[in-house]
C-alpha cells in the first residue's frame, strides 16, 4: 500500500490527436460508434513498395494557424501532433490564455515516445548516405526527442523540468504514471503529461520486417488475429494534486488511484507465455488503488493483435479477474487507431478515462472468432453498454524490453 | 539560500559506481588519457576525426558476450552492463536485493550503431533487407531490458531520454523510487555508443569547425543509490534541471541564474571542456574554486558524459565541503548536481 502521506492525483485535462480526429472529443466519438481509420499510407509520408503491409493508421494534421509556413515545415511531425494535443489538454484544463499560451509558465512535462522526430532522422541518414550533405542541420537539430519538448515548450510558453520515457509500446502509461507519481509526492502540483508518435518508414519497416504488421484486418483477441496495424497520435493529460484543482476551481475528471511498472524478462520482444508480468503489474496498480479486479468495470488493453500477444495477455486477464471477470468488459483501440507506440500508453488511457465518464464501452472491432479466455467480456458493439456503472476502469501497455504498465482511473 | 524553483532535493548516498570509457574499463580508468582514433565520416569523402572508442577486445566484455541475451546485443548494451555490474559488485548486493533494484538509464543517441545499419540495409540494398533480427535492438530500453534481465534487477525500469541533462532526470526518477519503495536502491545509468553517423551529425550541428577540438566518445557510467542516512559519505545533496534555453545568449542567462545561489569559492567541476558552452562555463565560474582541471578529456558522450563527471566529482569529494556539477546539455537545458 501507498504511505498514507501520498496526495491524490486527479486529471483535470485531456487533449488527443488520433487517426479517429483532430481532438478529444471527434476521436472518443468515433471509437464509441466503432469506426476505425486504417487506410493506405499516403506517399507523402513514404512509398510502401516492397512493404508486406500497406496500411497505416495516420493523423491528420491539425492546423497551428499561429505559425507561418517556415515555423511548420520545421516542426517535426510528432510535434504537430503533439502541440495540438497539449494545447488542448491545458484548455480542457482552464489553463490556457486566449493566445494560446498556458496559464502557468512554470508546467513540469512528463511525456513519452520511441521515435521522437525519426522523419528528419530518416532524411538525414538518406542524405548522408547517397552523398547530399546540403541543408542538413535543420532536420537533423530537431530529431532526437528533447526537440519535441522544446518546440511544446516554446508553442506553450512553459518552462521546468521535463522528462522523456522511451520504454517502447508501454512509455505512455509510464509517463502519465510518473507525472502522478510526481504530484502524489508533492514534487510537483500540476504536470502536463502524455505521449506522441508519428508515423516513420523506420518504425513501420521494423514491424514490418518482423512480420508483425497484418496485411487484413487488425483483430486483437481473436484466434484469427494476424498482426499489428502501425499507427500515429498523441494524447495529453493535465495531472495535479487535488487540493491544488480545488484551490483554482477546476473541475476533477477522474482520479488516477493506482499506477505499477515492472519488467518482464522472458523475451527482448515476446511476453512470458502466461502473461505473468502483466497480472503481476495489475495486481500492483490495484492494491495501490485499493480496489479489487471486480470492483474494475472495463479495461483497455493493449491488445496488439499480434499472435504472440494476445494470448499471454488474455490468460493475465483470466487469472487477474478470477471468478469476478464475467463483471468487467475488455477492449483493445487498436484495431481502430492502430498500434500508437510510444503514444499508446497517454491515447488508451485517455480512451479508458473517456469510458469512465460517459459510462460507455469502446466496441471491439473486428471481433469473429474471440480468444476463448475473454470471449465473453470483449466489449460488443451491440451491447456497448457496461454490465454497471463504471466506478473503476483499467488501462495497460507492454512493450518491447518487457516494459508492462497498468493505469487506474477512478471516479473523483 | 539555494532557492531555484526547480532545485530538488535528492540526498542520495551513492553505493556503489562503475565507468567505461575510452580511457578504459572500470573508475580508476577515468583518470587516465584515452588516445582518439581517426574515424572517417559516413558520408564517403574520405575526410576523419578524431574519435575517443571503447576498446571492446577488452577481457572485461568477454563474459558479457557470453550471455544469451547479449550474443547480438549492440556495445551500448556491452558498455551498460559492465558499468552496471562494477557499481553491484562495490555494494556487494546479494541476489535478493538485486530483485528490489530499479534501473534507470538515460540515452541520448541510444542504440545508433543498429538504429544506422538497419536503415542503411533498406537503402542499399532494398526493403526486403531490413533486419528483424536487428530491429529490437534498436529501442531506445533494449539495452536496459538486457541489463535487467541479465543481472536479476527487479525493481521499476526507465530508459530516459534527453541530452546530457537526462542523467539529472534519472537520478531524480531514482529519488521518487526510493521515496515510494518501488526499490530498495536503484542504478543510474548514462551511456552512448559511437556510430560513423554522429561525426556527420556534428559536423551538420557546426560543432566540428576548424577550431574546434571536440573528440566524440561512448561509454557508459554508474551510479547505484539508495536514500541517504545520517552516516553516509558520498551524497548527490540535489538537482537542478528544466532551465531551457533557444541560444547561447539563453545559455548564458540559464547558467548564472542557476549558480547564483552558490558563494564565491565553493568548489565545481568544470564539465564543458572542448565543447561549445566551454567559453560560456569558463565565463560563469570564474569566481568558483574549480577542481579537476587536469583531468583527462574523455570526449563528448551525452549521457555517458553526465555519468563520468559524476563519478569522478564523487572520487574529488572532501569532508563538509558542497562540490558543484554543472551539466550542459548540448541543446536543451542545462542543470547542476550539488554533492556532499
Amino acid at each position: 500500500m501507498l504511505p498514507s502521506s501520498r496526495r491524490n492525483a486527479v486529471v483535470t485535462g485531456l487533449g488527443a490527436v488520433t487517426p479517429l480526429g483532430g481532438d478529444a472529443a471527434s476521436s472518443w466519438q468515433a471509437l464509441a460508434a466503432g469506426r476505425h481509420a486504417e487506410q493506405p499510407i499516403p506517399s507523402e509520408l513514404f512509398s510502401t513498395e516492397g512493404y508486406r503491409a500497406q496500411k497505416a493508421a495516420w493523423a491528420e494534421l491539425p492546423p497551428l494557424p499561429e505559425l507561418t509556413a517556415k515555423q511548420l515545415g520545421r516542426l517535426s511531425r510528432a510535434s504537430r501532433l503533439a502541440i495540438p494535443a497539449a494545447r488542448e489538454a491545458l484548455a480542457s484544463a482552464g489553463l490556457l490564455d486566449t493566445a494560446g499560451r498556458s496559464t502557468q509558465p512554470i508546467l513540469p512535462l512528463s511525456l513519452s515516445t520511441t521515435g521522437g522526430g525519426m522523419g528528419f532522422g530518416e532524411q538525414f541518414l538518406r542524405a548522408v548516405l547517397t552523398g547530399k550533405r546540403r541543408g542538413l542541420l535543420g532536420g537533423i537539430a530537431r530529431y532526437q526527442p528533447q526537440q519535441q519538448v522544446l518546440d511544446l515548450q516554446t508553442a506553450l510558453g512553459i518552462s521546468g523540468p521535463s522528462l522523456v520515457v522511451a520504454n517502447a509500446c508501454a512509455s505512455g502509461a509510464n509517463a502519465l504514471g510518473h507525472a502522478a507519481d510526481l504530484v502524489a509526492e508533492g514534487v510537483a502540483d500540476c504536470v502536463l503529461a502524455g505521449g506522441f508518435e508519428a508515423l516513420t518508414e523506420l518504425i513501420f519497416a521494423g514491424f514490418d520486417c518482423l512480420q508483425a504488421t497484418t496485411m487484413e484486418k487488425c483483430r486483437p483477441f481473436d484466434l484469427g488475429r494476424s498482426g499489428l496495424l502501425v499507427g500515429e497520435g498523441a494524447a495529453f493529460l493535465v495531472i495535479e494534486s487535488e487540493e491544488h484543482a480545488r484551490q483554482r476551481g477546476a473541475i476533477a475528471l477522474c482520479r488516477i488511484a493506482g499506477y505499477a511498472h515492472t519488467t518482464d524478462f522472458f523475451h527482448l520482444t515476446q511476453p512470458q507465455p502466461e502473461g505473468n508480468a502483466l497480472l503481476e503489474v495489475m495486481r500492483k496498480a490495484a492494491a495501490r488503488a485499493g480496489v479489487t479486479p471486480g470492483q474494475i468495470g472495463y479495461v483497455n488493453a493493449h491488445g496488439t493483435a499480434t499472435p504472440i500477444n494476445d494470448g499471454p495477455e488474455a490468460n493475465a486477464y483470466r487469472l487477474f479477474f478470477g471468478d469476478d471477470l464475467p463483471l468487467t468488459r475488455i477492449s483493445s483501440s487498436k484495431a481502430a487507431i492502430g498500434h500508437t507506440l510510444g503514444a499508446a500508453g497517454a491515447i488508451e488511457a485517455f480512451f479508458a478515462i473517456m469510458a469512465l465518464r460517459e459510462n460507455r464501452l469502446p466496441p471491439q472491432l473486428n471481433l469473429e472468432n474471440p480468444i476463448p479466455e475473454v470471449a465473453a467480456v470483449l466489449a460488443q458493439a451491440h451491447t456497448a453498454e457496461p454490465p454497471a456503472r463504471l466506478e473503476h476502469v483499467l488501462s495497460v501497455n507492454l512493450g518491447f524490453g518487457g516494459s508492462n504498465a497498468a493505469l487506474l482511473f477512478s471516479r473523483s | 539560500m539555494n532557492s531555484h524553483p526547480y532545485r530538488q532535493p535528492l540526498d542520495l548516498a551513492v553505493i556503489g559506481k562503475g565507468a567505461v570509457s575510452p580511457a578504459g574499463v572500470g573508475i580508476a580508468a577515468l583518470e587516465r588519457t584515452p588516445q582518439p582514433t581517426e574515424t572517417p565520416f559516413l558520408d564517403g569523402s574520405g575526410k576523419t576525426w578524431p574519435v575517443l572508442k571503447v576498446d571492446l577486445k577488452d577481457p572485461a566484455f568477454t563474459r558479457w558476450q557470453k550471455e544469451p541475451r547479449l550474443r547480438r546485443a549492440s556495445p551500448i548494451s556491452l558498455f551498460l552492463i559492465e558499468a552496471a555490474e562494477q557499481a553491484l559488485a562495490e555494494a556487494g548486493l546479494s541476489l535478493e536485493e538485486r530483485k528490489r533494484t530499479g534501473i534507470v538509464a538515460a540515452f541520448s543517441t541510444g542504440s545508433l550503431v543498429y538504429s544506422r545499419r538497419f536503415f542503411e540495409s533498406m537503402i542499399r540494398q532494398g526493403r526486403k533487407a531490413a533486419s528483424p533480427a536487428l530491429f529490437p535492438e534498436t529501442v531506445f530500453n533494449s539495452p536496459l531490458s538486457h541489463v535487467a534481465a541479465t543481472l536479476g534487477l527487479g525493481g521499476a525500469a526507465y530508459a530516459l531520454v534527453g541530452d546530457e541533462t537526462a542523467w539529472i532526470a534519472a537520478l531524480k526518477a531514482a529519488w521518487l523510487w526510493l521515496r515510494q519503495g518501488e526499490a530498495d536502491q536503484v542504478l543510474v545509468l548514462g551511456a552512448e555508443e559511437f556510430d560513423a553517423v554522429i561525426l556527420d551529425t556534428y559536423r551538420a550541428a557546426g560543432w566540428l569547425g576548424r577550431k574546434s577540438s571536440l573528440h566524440p566518445s561512448e561509454g557508459a557510467g554508474a551510479v547505484l543509490v539508495r536514500l541517504a542516512r545520517k552516516d553516509d559519505e558520498a551524497v548527490i545533496a540535489a538537482g537542478t534541471d528544466g532551465q531551457v534555453y533557444r541560444n547561447p545568449r539563453q545559455l548564458e542567462a540559464a547558467g548564472k541564474q542557476m549558480l547564483a545561489d552558490h558563494p564565491d569559492g565553493t568548489r565545481l567541476l568544470p564539465t564543458a571542456s572542448r565543447h561549445w558552452p566551454q567559453k560560456i562555463e569558463e565565463a560563469l565560474t570564474s569566481r568558483f574554486h574549480k577542481i579537476g582541471k587536469e583531468a583527462p578529456y574523455l570526449g563528448e558522450s551525452f549521457a555517458a558524459s553526465a555519468s563520468w563527471q559524476t563519478v569522478r566529482a564523487l572520487g574529488w569529494r572532501e569532508a563538509g565541503t558542497p562540490l558543484l556539477v554543472p551539466v550542459w546539455g548540448s541543446n536543451h537545458q542545462i542543470g547542476l548536481l550539488e554533492l556532499k
